[in-house]
């Protein structure tokens, strides 16, 4: 299939949902201030891009996520590795991290915040506790699944805990682990989010608020959580181009 | 002495929940350097296990098992194993699996290229080395995991019954290319198998191992001369070996 | 016939029954109109004017029949505009904007002539006035809402900008606290509150206002154009009665007090400084002036504060007074 082929049905899909857009705008005889159509959320956004409204925000959420991930993610592949080979860490670990992970984090935010302060931290706090879940089950299984057979290979070949982690057991685990990651940074970017609404100064859901609730620009408020969502589109397929190149074809 | 394997009253017993299982009683075989021995035995009777004793995976509870004077406790270099199923690493392509054992033991890339090379040109997959073993055949997968054991250049080949997971016409193929390697290479071979026909073809000599608690109870000289074509094949299916072979198989087969 | 006598009885009496039951329907609430009404906030006793009437039966006999939204709501402004809440209390300042937006309501009637978001001081931090604000600590919420039009205003009349001073963020609301420990020189609050809190604890306290400054319209009646079309005559009868509440309570405040102690019980815990909050309430109203002139627009207060707005970039689309204001609905007189 050529690229442009495989382009069509997407174009189209996207196509289709913006006549729905603008349908329901049309017919529903909706005001701007309730829903704005799309050509005028599109001009808007460009507009917010190039005049420098959305940016220092985007910048600030951006790197809220991006560390957020980064430590999650992290802590997630050392805590998933223990708990796929000790069973003395899952013992320990289980109960605590299915606690926090059944507690709703927009309870805990404000909480976060209290503690962490209204800055960055408090927000990479809340990131990586929202990635931190489905990277460590992801890991953990993958780790788990590896090959018994491989194990054997591996220690007739003599191979060191070191070399089994790094030639057996972390590659087996690649194609697992990295769908937990494209799970986890879309949270990521929800996470900082409600972080932000938990208390913040700058940041594209601080500027959802202020459109809606200050500025009363409901086309901008749309034009935000519009970036906010390319911003997981982009991040999610970062991973999926990762994925492709770091596990290929078995 | 080059190859010289040496098995010595070698025990091993399971804890299972039901009581203890008695897998091997007092196993004795010898290797000499060059040979080729069949090993053959019911199902269930340990020749595995044998063969895992052997390579240093297994501790026996009893016995011991020794390599040109040297005792064989855990892994080593100068034994190489195949196994029943080719246990190739699926991320990585032919070239990088057979380099896997180089890697692992600290071979500089240069050198382990070179060894790899030699290596496909051996088992004549040069042209695959780039191939995931996801595109390659069941036979051309064993195949590799061949090249792989024999890339340290043990002294001692131990094969699991290498070819049982593959089409009859492939095993054949193999069964020659295996004999052609062992021209090649002079390494010493313990073959597992349940085929009386593979073991006659392949061996110098065939090892009857009893069922549980297994001990060799026969030890037969095959006399067919070097080098063997597939006619042999086709012979040793219906000599007097054979039939004597399959007869004391009927006589420990529990 | 002496048969056919019951029967018709029998049916004149179901007639009766029958027209009976209609007019009983009717007769209760001849032009009872429902009103959405949305205050904006959680229960207080700032809300005593609303509690009052209510409990008086005013917007009974102004034909209303008022259901309360007592809560925090952000989109309150958007709601009214599109008519699913008939009537909001809400900033001057955000109708500001939101007109200016697109969003068709109209400013009705004022209830705190004073702006009620202000900047305010321990006595012994020397602040008198916006110029002593120069280089100092100032703790605000967020930069948003209505104390960040304030803080500007009131800077500006000192000639100074945001940038003059140091703007120290509290997103949970505890300028109050950072004041009292000396963590911030002053903090933004609003009159009805922080400075009533510190004062009552024995703190003597400044309170700096932006009246003078820019007059800025503080928090009033809204209602969306729609609405206005549809139930006018239902929200002028609204705007009435809560403005006869709210020439009571200045005249005597205890009824509303206890008026707002009926509605949230909880407020009786602590009378005292339920009585001082409302009594800066009422001066909030009146703006140190008369109760008779509660409910008034000041146009003229309007222009400047649009000016005011417009040049801190927070007006894209010009407005002028007429599409902010509807001074049609104030009683007379």
């Amino acid at each position: 299939m050529t690229r442009g082929a495989a382009i069509l049905p997407v174009a189209a899909m996207l196509a289709v949902a913006l006549i729905a857009w603008k349908a329901i705008v049309v017919v529903g005889g909706l005001p701007v201030f309730i829903l704005p159509p799309p050509e005028v959320v599109g001009a808007r956004f460009v507009r917010a891009w190039t005049d420098g409204t959305i940016p220092p925000h985007f910048g600030a959420t951006l790197q809220e996520v991006i560390l957020g991930f980064l430590v999650g993610a992290g802590l997630a592949l050392v805590i998933g590795y223990g708990l796929a080979r000790s069973v003395l860490v899952g013992r320990l670990l289980s109960p605590y991290l299915v606690a926090a992970q059944a507690t709703p984090i927009l309870a805990l935010a404000p909480l976060l915040a209290l503690w962490f302060g209204a800055g960055l931290l408090s927000k990479v706090v809340i990131c990586s506790l929202i990635v931190f879940f489905p990277v460590a089950v992801a890991t953990m299984v993958g780790v788990r699944s590896v090959d018994a057979n491989l194990l054997e290979l591996g220690r007739s070949l003599r191979a060191t805990r070191r070399q089994v982690v790094a030639t057996l057991e972390i590659p087996a685990a690649l194609p697992s682990i990295l769908g937990g990651m494209r799970v986890g940074v879309t949270l990521a970017v929800v996470g900082a989010i409600v972080g932000e609404w938990a208390g913040a100064d700058r940041g594209l859901g601080v500027l959802v608020n202020l459109a809606r609730g200050s500025l009363f620009d409901i086309p901008l408020m749309f034009a935000t959580l519009l970036t906010i969502a390319l911003l997981g589109v982009v991040l999610y397929g970062l991973v999926v181009l990762t994925e492709r190149r770091l596990v290929g074809p078995r | 002495m080059s190859g010289h394997l040496v098995i010595r009253d070698v025990a091993v017993d399971f804890a299972r929940p039901r009581g203890r299982l008695d897998v091997l009683d007092g196993v004795d075989l010898e290797v000499q350097p060059g040979e080729v021995v069949a090993l053959i035995g019911p199902n269930g009777s340990g020749k595995s296990t044998l063969l895992r004793v052997a390579a240093g995976l297994l501790t026996p509870r009893r016995g011991t098992v020794e390599l040109d004077g040297r005792a064989i406790v855990e892994p080593d270099p100068a034994i190489g194993l195949v196994f029943q199923e080719p246990r190739l690493l699926p991320w990585r392509s032919v070239a990088a699996n057979v380099a896997y054992p180089l890697e692992l033991a600290g071979w500089p890339r240069p050198r382990r290229d070179a060894r790899v090379a030699e290596l496909l040109e051996l088992i004549g997959l040069t042209g695959f080395a780039q191939a995931r073993p996801s595109q390659l055949s069941g036979g051309m997968r064993q195949r590799v995991a061949l090249a792989r054991a024999l890339a340290l250049e043990p002294r001692v080949l131990l094969l699991d019954e290498p070819f049982s997971a593959l089409d009859a016409l492939t095993r054949e193929r193999l069964n020659l290319e295996l004999l052609e390697l062992w021209g090649r290479t002079a390494t010493s071979i313990v073959v597992v198998t349940h085929s009386i026909q593979e073991a006659i073809f392949l061996a110098d000599r065939v090892a009857v191992l009893s069922s549980r608690p297994g001990r060799i109870v026969a030890n037969l000289r095959v006399a067919l001369p070097r080098p063997r074509a597939l006619d042999a094949l086709d012979a040793a299916a219906v000599s007097p070996l054979a039939v004597e072979i399959r007869r004391r198989l009927g006589e420990v087969a529990a | 016939m002496p048969s056919r006598r019951p029967l018709v009885a029998v049916l004149a009496a179901l007639l009766a029954v029958a027209v009976g039951a209609c007019s009983v329907g009717s007769s209760a609430s001849p032009a009872s109109t429902p009103l959405t009404v949305g205050l904006g906030f959680i229960p207080s006793v700032q809300f005593a004017p609303f509690y009052l009437a209510q409990q008086k039966d005013y917007y009974r006999d102004a034909g209303v029949e008022v259901t309360f939204q007592n809560k925090i709501d952000p989109d309150l402004v958007v709601l009214v505009g599109q008519g699913a809440i008939d009537v909001g209390l809400a900033d001057g300042t955000s109708v500001i904007p939101a007109v200016s937006q697109g969003i068709p309501i109209r400013y009705l009637a004022t209830v705190y002539r004073a702006f009620p978001s202000i900047v305010f001081a321990k006595e012994s931090s020397g602040i008198k006035t916006a110029a002593d604000l120069k280089g100092r600590k100032i703790g605000i919420p967020g930069r948003y809402g209505s104390s960040w039009i304030m803080l500007p205003a009131l800077l500006q009349s000192a000639k100074l900008t945001t940038s003059d001073v140091q703007i120290v963020l509290y997103p949970d609301f505890g300028q109050l606290a950072a004041v009292e420990q000396g963590a911030v020189d002053a903090a933004t609050g609003f009159i009805n509150n922080e400075p009533v809190q510190l004062q009552l604890s024995g703190e003597p306290t400044v309170v700096l206002r932006v009246d003078q400054a820019v007059p800025l319209p503080g928090p009033g009646l809204i209602s969306g154009t729609k609405t206005l079309s549809a139930k006018r005559a239902a929200v002028a009868g609204f705007v009435a009665a809560t403005l006869k509440a709210m020439r009571e309570i200045a005249a005597n405040p205890d009824a509303g007090l206890d008026a707002a102690i009926v509605a949230v019980p909880d407020l009786g815990k602590d009378r005292t400084t339920q009585k001082a909050i409302l009594s800066a309430t009422i001066d909030a109203w009146t703006g140190g002036g008369s109760a008779s002139g509660l409910g008034a627009i000041d146009r003229d207060g309007w222009t400047r504060s649009v000016a005011f707005m417009t040049g801190l970039g927070l007006v894209p689309n010009a407005v002028t007074v007429d599409q902010l204001v509807d001074e049609s609905l104030l009683p007379k007189g």
